[in-house]
């Protein structure tokens, strides 16, 4: 693929100013201790999803090892990874790609 | 196992436990209190307080995340624990049983203690497959075993009152 567009070069200066607007998903691992229901709960607690949306991202934690269970800028993902650390879940974070 | 949860209205949550129940759960938080104020490295601390970020890029945010966060979050699970022992101390007796109304908020924090409870044993036992309640009666880890199961029983029986 080509491009007639100009190209700037940015400046160090413009890298470390601009932070790219990546956003960030925020995961749930699987682990052994954790109650299926209690996982359920807490996701519809924290983030309002209905039962159903719920279920089907435990059961991808549960079968799959880990599942993306919010997405945002980065501030709102360590919000939501706090609170998910808050009830026991084991939670991270990291850039959308 | 006598413990009993009922959903009451106003989202309250009315426990009735047996004497033996009341002792063990006096007792469990006091365990928990000892493992939260240690400063070393427990590997339950490292459970209950995972890291926000994995990448090797995201070292730095990490340390802020801990930095800004790890104090709070330990303050919220004493908290939990602080709800579940005055509750229990002004629960009624009868018979052989003992019954505590909770609100809804104080049931969240009956709830989070029976997690991170379990989560601590499941680290102190070794648990690394998904835990079903199933174990060995000769393994000398089967008592401890035993109270896992029994406290995620209590747990998942609560989880029932407040889905109700």
């Amino acid at each position: 693929m080509s491009t007639t567009a100009p190209v700037r070069e940015r400046t160090e200066e413009e890298e470390e100013i601009v932070e790219p607007d990546i956003p960030w998903v925020v995961i749930v691992w699987n682990d052994p201790i954790n109650l299926m229901s209690y996982v359920v709960f807490v996701l519809q607690k924290l983030f309002g999803y209905s039962k159903e949306k719920a279920t089907r991202l435990m059961l991808d934690i549960h079968h799959k090892g880990k599942a993306v269970v919010s997405s945002g800028p980065r501030e709102k993902a360590e919000f939501d990874v706090y609170r998910l650390h808050g009830h026991g879940l084991w939670a991270t974070m990291q850039k959308d790609r | 196992m006598a413990a009993t949860f009922k959903r009451l209205g106003g989202n309250r949550v009315r426990v009735r436990l047996g004497l033996e129940e009341v002792a063990l759960l006096r007792e469990l938080p006091e365990q928990l209190r000892a493992v939260l104020a240690d400063p070393t490295d427990d590997p339950v601390n490292e459970r209950l307080f995972p890291p926000a970020y994995l990448e090797p890029d995201d070292l730095e945010r990490d340390a802020e995340y801990r930095r800004l966060m790890h104090d709070e979050l330990v303050q919220a699970k004493l908290d939990n624990l602080d709800v579940v022992t005055e509750t229990l101390a002004r629960g009624a007796p009868s018979i052989r049983r003992w019954t505590v109304d909770l609100t809804a908020e104080e049931a969240g924090a009956w709830l989070g203690t029976l997690n991170d409870l379990r989560l601590a044993m499941g680290v102190r036992l070794g648990i690394t497959d998904d835990f079903d309640g199933e174990f060995d009666d000769a393994d000398p880890k089967a008592p401890a075993m035993r109270l896992l199961a029994y406290l995620g029983w209590l747990e998942e029986h609560l989880l029932e009152a407040l889905s109700a």
